[in-house]
Parts: structure tokens; C-alpha cells; sequence
């Protein structure tokens, strides 16, 4: 169970970095906790943090690189990747929706400022969702719920996140012009890879 | 590799904040709709095309964009009374109409919701074929400028007793601005007097319209048309009217080969921008090359094939590089030069021959006055324009002028190019670029043909104001309307003959310089020395032209102008100064025809009253026909706006000649009443239909004959408007390329060129030029050229041909050392040779730390003053004004990006300091070193965060919104309001409680001092979230305002006047010193000696005009275009006095 809850947590850590931009209040949050700094090695060291005021931080250099990233020069869409002609599907059509709809799931697109069900923070969401889906199963000791969620948090990463997330985070990862959002690329990588091989094989040790 | 080097995630467990808590939280959970199988709607579309067709603008059914972010139709499926949580479907009428946020009118349609009355969007016409759909940031702002929460909502004016700028102001009606406008006027014109006709002055900023306002003038009878031309584009002009007696360029981007752009242009945020933008990417999907010279990297030159940064003002000395290059590797296309240049009348004027022989123009005298010997002299005449010499001189690598000359010959015929902003605009003699960079373009025959280079008038469709038989006085074409005859000091004053527009930024200049009225008073000429009525349009010329303190001193001074008031939907900086601030409407709430030259084709635009059309076209009847606009605009909920045509025709017929007794003749039988009066309803002013249908139906055949054909229309009572009321856009004629060699039609007794026909017995064809020469009541007029045996239309020129040597301006206007294409080669050359090199020239900059300041290009998404109103075009141009420097010279000077520094601006010809302004440094590599980049359009000020109006509010009148706005409810489309514009018509403006901003998302609150000579304005706040109740669907984000709009400075201000003295041109860039800013300095602080900016006008004017003297028998050549009005013989004829 504590397995779940660290993945719960992380997905839900990465899906918010990678959805929009930081506000204050998640900012601090992850600046006074050590071990999510942990995931940060070059951000917690960034020498602006005790040369700049929280604000200038947060409205010169992170969120501008934030915008630089997911909205001005990647594209952090899985049909951009997995469409020949690279158009987002922005409609009923796209693949991820199904998915979605079997937990009669509906993305909010006022509150996701994205254009379609499939950008990256919206997937690294939906991970969360199941995963915390899972904590309730095994508070309930619903083993059938658990492996039946498990299969689908399989399913969502290798037909969707682990298939196309890689690219954009590399890429990601190289683009970045903070270390805020190079960590954050790198551990969000390392991440899926990791907890595919954990979903897949049900063994491996967080 | 990564499994291998991965860490644990177990901390994750470990966060002090729960995941759930972290996430944003976007999903919910929701059921899916059952039945969604009837629909016509699709959660994806299957194409993606833009807009409906054209039979379905009436009634068309679209999903809603907003509500389908619910979850889209296969969840909720589409909302019906059987199934109210549906996806919503606007309901929508579409409506054509043309944008006006600048010059191109490219193609708009309002979709305008039936249930709620209001325009959810405006999209691009899918019918207008010039920009094809297509708009750009500007042509969208449109719906948010309309919505604009602090729009004009009713007429106001200057409080009683409050003095001009007082910021007090009350509510009037339109009837008692017109009653009280109108009697100053008619009393003025009805004196007849020459100075009359001087006083009552127009004065437009961006006109988007292709006559309609000047025949108004010209049917007051008066010269007092003011246009704001003089610091836009008269340099531009000057070129194209000595070359072809044409306005301006007029290229064929989509088919060239070379796309060579000169200053910051077309492709980057310049004339034409939506539309030439579009066809020069289509070129370069075919292979097309682009160049783009100008000193700073714009938008367009980093994406370019080539780059040429050239010094300011130095670009000639590059044109004449490719000329005598493309002389001496003998790449002439010998065919089109020895066939449209004027080479004989030059080799036949031995005079000027040895003129610019004496000159040292030329090594040598032709041998005889053949085309070969035409070649040689201009062999002689060029070879000083070396490669080292061009490279000495602009500042220009030579690898680049060489890479530029290869694809320059690469193109072949097929180059275009436009010769107008920074380079003509920017620079003293700036002129003199289109003048020699049109050369090499005829040199390679590249002129008018396909992907060449031709001229505006063969591209455009001015009808505007051609709707006179429509009226009971104007006659067919305005044919009975009796030509001006009065000639206006004030703009065009006897030192600038030649201007190509009027002087208007001079006319504050103009009307406090008394010394000058007097010295050309007593040379005979009847100065005025102010004016009755003074009426701005679309213009702020406080703000946007050079001397801006000058301005608003003259604006203040109720001696010199007696009555002011400003057409304008929005507040400004003019605005707070004049008497009456009357609200017309934007793109979508007015009427024009609109057609520029974009492309090898005429076509015409027709912007006009979106929500007015809707209503009619569903079948509502205005109360006064005469006032549908204004009615219509009352329904709609956007306040008391109206439009300039409905209002000018009301003007003329009930306000300014109401008794028909205001003439126009000495004979007495044409009235200022008469000449709008309608032919139809006699006695009242004629409509909107009549009028239009008279001017597309009248001027354009093949739209009358396509409209009178068409089963739609064909029975209509006014089919040529309602065609083009429907599609708001029409091509009367596609692919127009080298029209200068259509032929002359003969009869028997006839030559029929550009639609005149001549009496063959009076017309005499010149056997060496074959200039075709016809006479008429004692008058010789070329009307064509005869060459190799056939009979051509050919240029606008007096030759007929291109005029390398402009021979009028040599023998008859005082310029023979720049009547053919050329630049000064020595040191020597540029100090006597002043007038056509450029007042920021590297000669010029002797002290330390001074620069040329480029200050000539429109920053993204802005447009000259008209942005301030809309929160899109805000929020995504902020912090685009800094002062551009180049990272060498930053360096030198210890300045570092986001430094602000003072830009102390000095007058080369003067020699005296204009005062300052603070701009914030960004150094970067995309600068020519030695030369700055800072637009002038940063730093709109106001005096007020909001003004308060009294009356503001119901006090008893009648409601602006009797029933909830709705299409579909019938009694709604059966109302109309009362008394229109009438005292008891004023209605209560909804959610309106008596206080608005000004401009709330794009201006800054400023503090202002001057004391007659010296001013200061300082800003005190930035802009500022608000919350707004007008239009507050459409400004719900008003308090999400990141901006404070502090990153510019109000530069205009600190800038004296620089009349070019051939071409009239303000010319823009600015000779500066940079220093580090001092203490207390806040970018955007701005100090001015005006008095010295006064002093360097005086210098312009002096040292550098040759004005009209006792020689002088004419004001202006009457050959070239004097334009807005007509002038008479009696007009143009002048006797100075030699005292």
C-alpha cells in the first residue's frame, strides 16, 4: 500500500508541474519538502533561490520557461506524437477518451487549460486517479478491484503514456532553460519507465 | 539504461502533502448522453473547413466551442427542450463586413447570435479575394474592441465654462452637436470668401475608404481636407509619382522570384501586412528568395534568405550597386528599357545633358541621343556605385551585395518589391530610395509583370464617392459638381510645392507662426490664420505625430481653432482636448467601400453595420431611414454609435445648408443641400442603399452586370448594393500585368484611351517619342503613346513612359541634381547634396555615444493608436518597445538589458537638443552597430484613470433595451427607437452607472507639465485590474491583468518636425545621444523643449525648402495628383509678390 501511495503521490506531483504553471503555494511546497527536493538535485542547489525573491522566480524564470516548453516549442500532446500527419485530436476521437470513459472519466478543460484529453499532465493525472482507485480497492480488500485497476494502469502505460511521453520528455529535458523543469522531465521519465516495469512484472521494489 | 540508474520513488510515500491535494484535479466524472444519433453534429468534424457556405450565412447552426468543453455531443448530445443539458448550438446569422484595425480591409463576418443579439465572433471572408479567410491578431480584436467596456457610449461635450483638456464633460445629443457644428459651418462657407473655404478643415488619420469623405468637401466647396499621409508615406509616394505619375507600388508577391523587402514591411507587421504576408509565403513555397533590408532584424529578416542591414537612408547607394553592375555585365533588358523608359526625352534635353556633365554626373557627352548611347551615359553615369564604394557607405559586408546581386539576376523579370515605412518615411531625401530602387526593377523588365513590380492605380477601385446620381446635385459621378477654387496655405504651404500629401503635421506650426503667415500675406497669398471648425477622424494626432506638446497648445487655443470635434469610437489623447468626442463605429458598425492594391487584381471590400444588416435582412424597418445605423446600434446595445456616411449626409442636407441657400457657383444654381439631397425622397438626405448602389452599380460593369443577372437579386430595388451587402466583397478584374501596353481603340474618328474619347483632328503624335498629344479647351493632355507602329494607353506620365529623368522636376521645380535616380559618391557630394541624404546619416554622428535611432516600424499586433482598446491585442504586445542597441555598442557603454537610459535627441540640421525620453536597453545582435531600433508607437498616456459624465445615467429616458434582445421573438425585430439622436430619444445606457475608464487595458495614467516652452509627462500608474460591468460577458477577465503597460515612452513628443523638403515627409528617424539614466529616471519619463522643436522647424524649413517665388506662375504641377478635391485653374495659379 505504500507503494501505491508513493506512486499516487508522484503522479500527482508531475501531473501538476506538467499541466500548468506553478503557483506559489505549490512552489513552497515543493521548496520545503525534502524529500521531494530529493527528485530535484539541480533545482534545490539553483543559485537564484537565495539571489531572487520568490516572485521574480516564479514569474520571470520558471513559469516563462514553463510556457517555453509546453506551449511555445513542444508540443506536449500524444496525438502529435502518434499521428502520422501530427495534428492533435482534439475531439470524441481521440484515443485516450475511451479509456476514460470506462471510468466514466471526463476531462475539464476549463480547469486543464489544455485542448485535448490527451496532453501529458492530464495522463500523469489519470495515473494518479487509478492509482489512488487502487488504494481504495486495497483498503477494501478488494483484490479482484485491485488487479483489475492494476491491468488498466498497464494498459493506459504501454498503449499511451510510455509510448509517446519519452520523446516529449527528452526533448523537454534539452529545451528547458530552468532546472526546475530539467529535473522535473528527467524524474518524470525515469518514472514511467520505472512504474511500467513495476505494473508489469507486480515485483519490482519502489 | 534508465532501469539501470534509477533511483527509488519510495519517498514519494513521504510527501508532506498528499498527491490528491497536488493534482490539479481536471477529470469529473459524468454519464454519457443516450441519444445522439439525430444529430448533424460530430464530436470531430469532418473537414476542417472554416466557414459555412455562403447559401447557409442566413440561418447557421454551429455547436458551441465554450460548451463543448462539457464533454462533447457523444456525452451530452445536443441541447433541445427534450434534452436542456445538451451541447448548446448558437443559432447564427452571418454577416460580411471588412476589418479596419489598418489599411489592407481584409475580409471580416460577424457571426452574430440570433437569441441574444450580440456577435459571438468574427472570423475571416471566406468571399474577399485578397485575404482569403485569412486575418491576423488584429482582424479577431475586432468583437473586443466592440465590446470594449469603456467604448464612447453617446455624444459628449466640453462642459460649459471649462476650459479645453479640463477633463469635464456632459452628455449631449447627436441632434445639438449637429445643430451647433452645423451652424458654425454653414455660417462659415456661407460668407463664400477665400478664407472661408480655408477655415473649416477635415482632418483624417486612417481614411479606409476610398472617397467618400473628400467628396464631401469637395461638395462644401472648400480646400480644408487634411490627411494624415505626411508622416505615414509621402515619401513612398514621391518616387512612384516621378517614375509613373502613380501613388505607390503595387508588387505581385505571390508569383516572384525575388521578394525584396525594404524596411520593416509586408511580411513583418507593414502595409498590407494579413494579406502580403500570406502571398509572399505562397512564393516561397514555389522557390521564391526573400531579402529584406533594414537596419534592425525584424520579424521578416530573420526568417529571410538575406539580410541587409544598411545604414538609415543609405539603401540608394545599394540600388545603384545592382545598377551598375547590371549595366556592366550587360544583364539590361534592352527590349522593356529601350520600349518604357523614357530615354529619348532625356538624350533629347542637351541642356541637362550638360548640366549634370558640368556636374560631374558623367565622364562624358553622348555621342548622339541613340538608346546605345542612352546605355553608355548610363554606363558613366553609375560606375562610380562600386562594390567598395556601397560597402564604405552602408555599412553592408560585400558577400552580401554580392549574394543580393546573384539572386537579384537569378529572378529574372519576376521581382517585387515596395518602396514605403523606415526607408522612405524614415529619412531626409528618403524618397530617393524608391526613386533609384525602381532602376534596377526596369533595368531587368520587371516591371507589371507576372511576380514583377506595377503601380497602385491599375489595382485599386475608388468608388466611395461616386454615388452622385443617386443625388438631386452631384450628377453621375459627381460630374455637376463644381471644381475647388481656393488653394490652403495651411496644407500646402508655398515652400513645398511638390509635397505629395499635405503638410498636416506642420499645422500647429502653421497656424502659431505668425511671422510666416505674414511674410506670404504680404507676398500676396491669403494665409488663414486659424480655423472656424477643426474635425479629426480616426485620428490622434496629439500622440502619434511629432511635436505632440506644440499640438496640444494649438488644441487648447480657442482663438486658432474655434470649434473642434473628433469622429471616434474611443477615447485618447485628442480626444481629451477637443469640444465634442462623437461616436462613430469600428469595423463592423460603418459603412465603406475599401479596395487596396494587394494584388495584380481590383478588387473592393465593403465594411459595414453587421447588426444593422442582420436586422434588415430579417425584415426590420428602421423609424428614420436616414438614421438606420444609429437605430440599429441602439437595439443592438452598443449606445448612441452611429457612422460617418448616414452622418454626413444628414449634416450637409438638415445642419450645415438646411434652406439650400449655402452656393457653390457664382451662378447660383448648386447647393451645399442639393449635392446629398436625395434624387428618390426629395428633401431628404439620400440612404445608405441608394447611395452605394450608385457607386458599385455606376463605376463598376462587371459587379452591375453579375448583380442584375443574379436570380437573387436581379428584382431587388437596389440589387448592386444587396449583392454587396451579402458578400462584402467583390473582384471586378483579375490579373493585371503590364495594363501600361493596352491599346488605344480606334474608330473613325476616334481614339478612345482609358475610357476618353479624343477627336482624332485634335490629336498630335510626336514622331520622335510617339507621345500622343490631345487638345482641349486650349489645354494639351498626353493621352497615350505610339510605339512601333502600335498605339498603347502606357504610363500615367507626361512621356507616357517610366520616367527615368523627371524633366518637369528638373526645367520647371527647382531640383535638377535629383531628377534622374542618383546619390552623392564624396564626402563633398553629401554636404552640398543635403537634401537627399538622410539627416541620421554616420556622417552625422560626430559626437560620442550618438546614434541613429530607427524609429520607423509598427511593433506586432498593434495598430498606430488603435489597440489601446482591446485587452487581446494588449495582452500580447506587451514589453515589445525597448531600445534596441547592438551588443558592441552596449558594452561600450555599460548598459544592460532591462537598463533604462536617457535618449537625448539632437537635430542635425539645427543643431539643437530636443529634450529626452527614458527607453529600457535590451542589447542584442539583431542591430546594425551605430544605430538604434524603438518604435515610435509605445507610451499612450492619460491625464485620468476615469472620467465621470453627468446625465450620464436614465434620468427619464427612454430604455436602451425595451425587450430582451432577441432575432427570433417578433416584436423585438418590430421595434424601433423613437426620435432617434433626438432629445427626447437619448436612451439609458445599460450597466452603465455614470464613470468610465478610458482605455483601460492598454493606457497608463500620466502627469503632465509644460509651461509654453518646456514639457514634461511623467507616469504616475500603470494599468491596473478593474471589473466591469458594460459587456461583461465579453470582459469577464478584466481583473486578469499581468501588464502595467510602463515599458514605452511617449517618444513622438520629445521629436521636432523634419519636413523633407521635396517630398513633405516627416521624416522620422532621429539623430540621438545616449546616456545613463539618472537618478529618479522611470522609463517612459519624457522631457521637451518645445521651443527649441519650434526653432528646428523653422531650420527645416529654411535651410533646406526652395519655395514659390515671383517666377512662379502655378502652386503645383497640376499634372500630378493634388489629392481629396478638385482644384480649378483659378486654384492653382499664384502671383507672389518679390518683396
Amino acid at each position: 500500500m505504500q507503494n501505491t501511495q508513493a506512486r499516487s503521490n508522484i503522479y500527482a506531483l508531475l501531473s501538476r508541474i506538467l499541466m500548468q504553471e506553478l503557483d506559489l503555494e505549490l512552489y513552497n511546497t515543493i521548496r520545503n519538502d525534502k524529500n521531494i527536493l530529493e527528485f530535484f538535485p539541480n533545482f534545490d542547489k539553483w543559485d537564484l533561490l537565495t539571489e531572487m525573491d520568490d516572485n521574480t522566480i516564479l514569474t520571470e524564470h520558471l513559469n516563462p520557461d514553463f510556457v517555453n516548453l509546453t506551449l511555445l516549442h513542444l508540443i506536449p500532446y500524444e496525438t502529435f506524437y502518434t499521428r502520422e500527419d501530427q495534428k492533435i485530436e482534439t475531439g470524441g476521437a481521440n484515443p485516450v477518451t475511451d479509456i476514460y470513459s470506462e471510468y466514466d472519466f471526463v476531462v475539464d478543460f476549463e480547469a486543464a487549460r489544455v485542448v485535448s484529453a490527451d496532453h501529458i499532465g492530464v495522463e500523469y493525472e489519470f495515473m494518479h486517479h487509478l492509482c489512488e482507485l487502487e488504494l481504495e480497492a486495497m483498503k477494501a480488500n478488494d483484490q479482484a478491484a485491485v488487479n483489475d485497476i492494476r491491468f488498466t494502469q498497464k494498459t493506459f502505460l504501454n498503449k499511451h503514456l510510455v509510448a509517446w511521453a519519452p520523446q516529449f520528455l527528452i526533448n523537454m529535458k534539452y529545451e528547458s532553460r530552468t532546472p526546475l523543469y530539467y529535473d522535473a522531465a528527467e524524474m518524470a521519465l525515469e518514472f514511467i519507465l520505472t512504474d511500467n516495469e513495476y505494473v508489469s512484472k507486480g515485483s519490482v521494489e519502489l | 539504461m534508465y532501469l539501470e540508474t534509477r533511483r527509488t520513488f519510495l519517498k514519494g510515500a513521504a510527501f508532506t502533502v498528499a498527491g490528491a491535494a497536488m493534482a490539479k484535479g481536471v477529470f469529473t466524472t459524468d454519464a454519457i448522453a443516450e441519444s445522439i444519433s439525430e444529430s448533424k453534429f460530430t464530436d470531430t468534424p469532418d473537414s476542417l473547413s472554416f466557414y459555412p457556405p455562403m447559401e447557409e450565412w442566413a440561418d447557421y447552426k454551429e455547436l458551441s466551442g465554450e460548451d463543448w468543453k462539457r464533454g462533447g455531443i457523444s456525452r451530452h448530445g445536443v441541447r433541445s427542450e427534450d434534452n436542456p443539458d445538451g451541447i448548446l448550438v448558437h443559432d447564427y446569422v452571418v454577416v460580411p463586413t471588412a476589418c479596419s484595425n489598418c489599411e489592407a480591409s481584409c475580409g471580416l463576418t460577424a457571426f452574430i447570435d440570433k437569441k441574444t443579439f450580440t456577435v459571438k465572433k468574427y472570423m475571416g471572408n471566406p468571399l474577399h479575394p485578397a485575404s482569403r479567410g485569412r486575418n491576423c491578431a488584429k482582424g479577431y480584436a475586432t468583437q473586443s474592441q466592440m465590446y470594449d467596456p469603456d467604448r464612447l457610449a453617446f455624444p459628449i461635450k466640453r462642459a460649459p465654462g471649462s476650459k479645453r483638456g479640463e477633463g469635464k464633460w456632459i452628455r449631449t445629443t447627436w441632434d445639438e452637436a449637429m445643430t451647433t457644428i452645423g451652424k458654425k459651418m454653414g455660417d462659415t462657407l456661407r460668407k463664400g470668401d477665400e478664407l472661408s473655404k480655408k477655415s473649416v478643415m477635415f482632418h483624417v488619420g486612417r481614411p479606409n475608404e476610398n472617397g467618400f469623405t473628400g467628396k464631401v468637401w469637395h461638395t462644401l466647396g472648400s480646400d480644408c481636407f487634411n490627411s494624415h499621409t505626411n508622416i505615414c508615406s509621402s515619401g513612398g509616394r514621391t518616387p512612384t509619382i516621378q517614375w509613373s505619375n502613380d501613388d505607390r507600388t503595387s508588387p505581385d508577391w505571390a508569383n516572384a522570384k525575388l521578394l525584396f523587402l525594404n524596411s520593416s514591411h509586408a511580411a513583418d507587421a507593414g502595409h498590407y501586412f494579413q494579406q502580403s504576408a500570406s502571398f509572399i509565403a505562397d512564393a516561397r513555397q514555389k522557390g521564391a528568395k526573400l531579402v529584406v533590408m533594414d537596419p534592425r532584424m525584424s520579424n521578416s529578416a530573420g526568417m529571410a534568405d538575406l539580410w541587409i542591414a544598411a545604414w538609415p537612408g543609405t539603401e540608394p547607394a545599394v540600388y545603384l550597386y545592382l545598377v551598375n553592375r547590371i549595366l556592366n555585365e550587360d544583364k539590361v533588358d534592352k527590349k522593356f528599357v529601350k520600349k518604357w523608359l523614357n530615354w529619348e526625352v532625356f538624350m533629347d534635353n542637351k541642356k541637362y545633358m550638360e548640366y549634370i556633365h558640368g556636374k560631374n554626373y558623367i565622364d562624358n557627352m553622348p555621342k548622339d541621343n541613340s538608346f546605345e548611347s542612352f546605355l553608355e551615359v548610363l554606363q558613366d553615369l553609375y560606375k562610380p556605385y562600386t562594390l567598395e564604394y556601397t560597402v564604405k557607405e552602408t555599412h553592408v559586408p560585400a558577400y552580401k551585395l554580392e549574394q543580393l546581386y546573384d539572386m537579384f539576376i537569378w529572378a529574372g523579370d519576376a521581382i517585387s518589391s515596395y518602396f514605403w515605412r523606415a526607408t522612405a518615411a524614415g529619412n531626409r531625401g528618403g524618397w530617393m530610395s524608391g526613386r533609384t530602387g525602381y532602376l534596377p526593377i526596369a533595368l531587368r523588365g520587371a516591371i507589371g509583370t507576372e511576380g514583377g513590380t506595377f503601380f497602385h492605380h491599375w489595382h485599386v477601385i475608388s468608388v466611395a464617392g461616386k454615388g452622385g446620381s443617386s443625388t438631386v446635385g452631384q450628377g453621375k459621378r459627381g460630374s455637376n459638381i463644381p471644381k475647388v477654387d481656393v488653394w490652403n496655405e495651411l496644407s500646402w504651404p508655398p515652400e513645398w510645392p511638390l509635397s505629395t500629401y499635405e503638410m498636416s503635421f506642420l499645422l500647429p506650426h502653421l497656424l502659431t507662426d505668425t511671422d510666416w503667415q505674414e511674410k506670404w500675406i504680404k507676398r500676396g497669398l491669403n494665409v488663414p490664420q486659424k480655423l472656424a471648425v477643426w474635425i479629426p477622424r480616426m485620428y490622434n494626432p496629439v500622440w502619434i505625430n511629432p511635436d505632440g506638446f506644440r499640438w496640444l497648445e494649438v488644441l487648447k487655443d480657442e482663438s486658432k481653432m474655434e470649434l473642434t470635434f473628433n469622429l471616434s469610437p474611443t477615447w485618447s489623447e485628442t480626444n481629451w482636448h477637443v469640444d465634442y468626442v462623437l461616436p462613430v463605429g469600428l469595423a463592423g458598425e460603418r459603412h465603406d467601400q475599401h479596395s487596396e492594391a494587394t494584388m495584380p487584381a481590383r478588387w473592393t471590400s465593403f465594411r459595414q453595420p453587421v447588426m444593422r444588416v442582420a436586422l434588415e435582412k430579417a425584415g426590420w424597418k428602421p423609424k428614420n431611414p436616414n438614421r438606420a445605423t444609429l437605430e440599429a446600434h441602439i437595439k443592438a446595445g452598443l449606445g448612441e454609435v452611429w457612422e460617418e456616411n448616414e452622418f454626413w449626409f444628414d449634416m450637409c442636407v438638415n445642419y450645415i445648408d438646411p434652406k439650400g441657400d449655402i452656393f457653390l457657383d457664382d451662378a447660383k444654381t448648386k447647393t451645399i443641400h442639393s449635392m446629398w439631397e436625395s434624387k428618390r425622397h426629395p428633401g431628404k438626405p439620400v440612404t445608405i442603399e441608394e447611395w452605394y448602389d450608385a457607386a458599385f452599380g455606376d463605376n463598376l460593369p462587371n459587379l452591375k452586370s453579375t448583380a442584375t443577372s443574379d436570380a437573387r437579386y436581379k428584382n431587388a430595388e437596389f440589387p448592386v448594393y444587396e449583392y454587396m451587402r451579402d458578400h462584402g466583397a467583390w473582384m471586378e478584374e483579375n490579373n493585371i500585368y503590364s495594363a501600361q501596353e493596352r491599346e488605344i481603340k480606334e474608330t473613325a474618328d476616334h481614339f478612345i484611351s482609358h475610357g476618353h474619347k479624343y477627336d482624332k483632328k485634335h490629336v498630335h503624335i510626336d514622331k520622335r517619342t510617339g507621345v500622343m498629344t490631345a487638345e482641349s479647351h486650349g489645354k494639351k493632355k498626353s493621352m497615350g503613346i505610339e510605339i512601333d507602329g502600335k498605339k498603347y494607353e502606357g504610363f500615367a506620365t507626361l512621356d507616357k513612359k517610366l520616367d527615368f529623368f523627371s524633366e518637369w522636376f528638373a526645367d520647371d521645380w527647382k531640383w535638377p541634381e535629383y531628377a534622374i535616380p542618383f546619390y552623392p559618391r564624396t564626402d563633398e557630394e553629401k554636404k552640398e547634396m543635403v537634401h537627399i541624404v538622410s539627416h541620421v546619416n554616420h556622417s552625422y554622428m560626430t559626437e560620442e555615444n550618438s546614434y541613429a535611432l530607427n524609429t520607423v516600424f509598427r511593433l506586432p499586433y498593434n495598430i498606430h493608436t488603435r489597440s489601446a482598446n482591446s485587452k487581446h491585442l494588449m495582452e500580447i504586445s506587451q514589453n515589445h518597445d525597448p531600445i534596441w542597441i547592438s551588443t558592441g555598442d552596449a558594452k561600450r557603454q555599460g548598459f544592460e538589458r532591462g537598463d533604462a537610459i536617457r535618449v537625448k535627441i539632437v537635430d542635425s540640421v539645427s543643431g539643437l537638443d530636443s529634450g529626452y525620453f527614458v527607453a529600457m536597453a535590451v542589447p542584442t545582435e539583431g542591430v546594425l552597430p551605430g544605430t538604434l531600433a524603438c518604435s515610435h508607437h509605445g507610451g499612450r498616456w492619460k491625464l485620468k484613470n476615469s472620467v465621470t459624465i453627468p446625465n450620464g445615467v436614465s434620468d427619464g429616458k427612454v430604455s436602451g433595451a425595451p425587450m430582451e434582445r432577441n432575432m427570433m421573438d417578433p416584436e423585438f425585430m418590430k421595434q424601433a427607437p423613437n426620435n432617434v439622436g433626438k432629445d427626447g430619444g437619448q436612451i439609458t445606457i445599460a450597466d452603465y452607472d455614470g464613470t468610465s475608464g478610458m482605455n483601460s487595458y492598454g493606457v497608463p495614467v500620466a502627469e503632465m507639465v509644460t509651461d509654453g516652452k518646456v514639457g514634461t509627462l511623467k507616469y504616475t500608474q500603470g494599468i491596473q485590474p478593474f471589473h466591469a460591468d458594460r459587456f461583461k460577458d465579453y470582459n469577464k477577465d478584466s481583473d486578469n491583468i499581468w501588464w502595467d503597460g510602463l515599458s514605452g515612452s511617449w517618444q513622438n513628443a520629445v521629436a521636432p518636425v523634419h519636413p523633407d523638403p521635396i517630398s513633405g515627409m516627416h521624416c522620422w528617424h532621429q539623430k540621438v545621444i545616449l546616456e545613463a539614466a539618472q537618478p529618479g529616471d522611470k522609463i517612459g519619463d519624457i522631457y521637451v523643449d518645445y521651443e527649441n522643436n519650434f526653432n528646428t522647424y523653422k531650420a527645416w524649413r529654411d535651410e533646406l525648402t526652395r519655395p514659390l517665388n515671383a517666377d512662379d506662375k502655378l502652386r503645383r504641377p497640376q499634372h500630378i495628383k493634388r489629392p481629396w478635391v478638385p482644384l480649378s485653374d483659378k486654384a492653382y495659379a499664384v502671383e507672389i509678390k518679390d518683396v
